[in-house]
């Protein structure tokens, strides 16, 4: 009998979660760690944001699904890994603080033979003065979040019907965000829906961002190959600005956030400031911040964990200049580089380097968007560290040892520009491989063929098909495996 | 000091491209091809 701990139930952890139980008999424990309740269908917060979408519709209980598929919960949150045991407990444990209401603030120590670390971001708000809900701008980054920004986003389409005028600023809260795609819809979305309010001429919708041209997304811009010729992302999204009536401010680092101004810096060292009514604006992400310590009690977290939180795994973390990046330095099974029985899914294993160029203001500032690692990566990621365990339950150390680098696999993605069967629209996209590899595909680092975008209604009910697929799959609903990640 | 940034060389969609992007038949037949590029992209990142 064996003891799989994954902490975090998000994309990940979930995946990870349910495959492992399908995969390993009922006398192997698989034991999931996350201080939620509730699962959250993420790519959905942008359409709760704007009161097209409800919390219920996007988050169920976890806890009810894993009593039903006979996998462990609990509510809690990891704070401690001990991958060798410590004096009072030998075996590899977690310290975890429980955050559900019966045992909230209790602390316990959980056993594991093999653990999954899916914590996902932290939503470091703290990063950029006055960031963030407690602060002075909204966010879309959790269910709860969304609401609230919705509630604020009625306020200004109120203001904008007594006639007033708004400017609504949206896009990355600091210059090292990730997830462009998710401020991109959110940006659209509020425009969709202006329109549709009819007070769109009222209103200034700006985006703010630190890609130092649009459709970069914090992949290094993509070639989209159509009818033999090459569209570059960046004037496939132009357009769509273009198209909105959208402006941008390109390059830029939130310095900080004050009621109703944003101030920023540019990459050539200018500083400048944008005064709003309303903004959404992402945070930068980091790891979970768990402290790692070994059989003595010695803190090792540096060992385990990059400076950003993240866990090292198999990848190349040499420093080197954007010029010398390879694919190859992407990992291919996230093991731990500490530990032979424990693995990072998703956005909580420490990416090599960016995809972007990364940039450095006069002054020092880094502008550089951090690579996505979200969605489709996160699923697949997740089931592949799954079945890895599972080989290893079943076979031992001579067990098939299962790879998922971004290097080899592609990624579709729905970013939708508005909500509703006959006036929606959204961009389809898909990139092959996600991790340029210019060795491979030259200097485009992708495969122009199999690296596509199209813009339309027809795209928009893909989003919503899978919203409803994907929750169906992650309430492990009757044959849920057969719906790849 | 501001920034704002338009894109006025951007290239507009044509009226044609614009009613294909909304014409529901054409889009129902977009809709199946998207489904199955994205199927042939998600089966080539599962190993």
């Amino acid at each position: 009998m064996t003891r799989t701990v994954i902490l975090g139930a998000g994309i990940a952890g979930h995946t990870a979660a349910l495959h492992l139980r399908r995969m390993v008999g009922k006398e192997h424990d698989v034991v999931v760690v996350a201080p939620n309740s509730k699962w959250n269908w993420i790519p959905s917060n942008i359409w709760v944001g704007v009161g097209q979408m409800t919390v219920k519709q996007v988050t169920f209980p976890l806890a009810p699904i894993y009593q039903r598929k006979g996998i462990e919960f609990h509510q809690a949150l990891a704070t401690e890994l001990h991958g060798e045991g410590s004096a009072d407990l030998p075996r590899p444990h977690v310290t975890v603080r429980y955050t559900d209401p019966a045992r909230q603030g209790q602390t316990g120590q959980l056993e594991y033979d093999f653990l999954i670390n899916a914590t996902g971001p932290k939503l470091n708000f703290g990063a950029t003065p006055g960031l963030g809900p407690d602060g002075y701008t909204w966010s879309v980054c959790t269910a709860g979040h969304a609401t609230e920004t919705a509630k604020a986003f009625e306020d200004v389409i109120a203001r904008l019907k007594q006639g007033e005028n708004q400017t609504l600023l949206i896009g990355m809260g600091h210059g090292t965000c990730t997830c462009q795609g998710a401020a991109f819809e959110y940006t659209f979305n509020v425009e969709h829906e202006l329109v549709k309010e009819g007070v769109r001429d009222k209103a200034e919708v700006i985006y703010i961002t630190n890609e130092s041209q649009l459709g970069d997304f914090g992949m290094d811009g993509m070639n989209f190959g159509h009818k033999g010729d090459v569209i570059p992302s960046q004037m496939f999204t132009e357009s769509i600005f273009q198209e909105r009536g959208v402006k941008a401010i390109m390059s830029a680092h939130v310095e900080k956030v004050e009621p109703g101004v944003a101030f920023y810096e540019q990459v050539d060292g200018t500083k400048g400031q944008q005064s709003f009514d309303f903004a959404m604006l992402l945070p930068p992400f980091r790891g979970a911040d768990l402290k790692a310590f070994d059989a003595a009690g010695e803190d090792i977290t540096t060992d385990v964990f990059a400076p950003s939180g993240f866990m090292k795994v198999d990848a190349d973390y040499t420093p080197k200049p954007y010029e010398e990046w390879k694919a190859s330095d992407w990992p291919r099974t996230y093991q731990s580089v500490k530990y032979d029985n424990a693995w990072a899914a998703g956005i909580a294993f420490a990416p090599p380097h960016q995809m972007s160029r990364p940039q450095t203001s006069p002054n020092g500032t880094v502008i550089a968007p951090a690579p996505p690692r979200t969605g489709m990566p996160s699923g697949v990621i997740g089931r592949a560290v799954a079945q890895t365990i599972a080989e290893r339950i079943k076979h031992g150390s001579s067990g098939k040892v299962h790879t998922a680098s971004m290097a080899d696999m592609g990624a579709a993605c729905i970013a939708s520009a508005g909500k509703g069967w006959r006036k929606g629209t959204a961009a389809a996209m898909t990139v092959f491989p996600i991790i340029p590899d210019k060795e491979k595909y030259g200097e485009a680092g992708r495969d122009v063929k199999e690296t596509y975008g199209e813009i339309g209604l027809s795209a928009h009910w893909m989003k919503v098909m899978l919203h409803y697929l994907f929750i169906y799959k992650a309430k492990a609903r009757p044959l849920w495996f057969l719906i790849p990640e | 000091m501001s920034h704002l940034t338009s894109f006025p060389n951007a290239p507009l969609p044509t009226e044609g491209e614009v009613g294909r992007r909304t014409n529901l038949f054409v889009q129902a037949g977009r809709f199946a091809v998207l489904n199955v590029k994205m199927i042939l992209m998600v089966t080539k990142g599962h190993h």
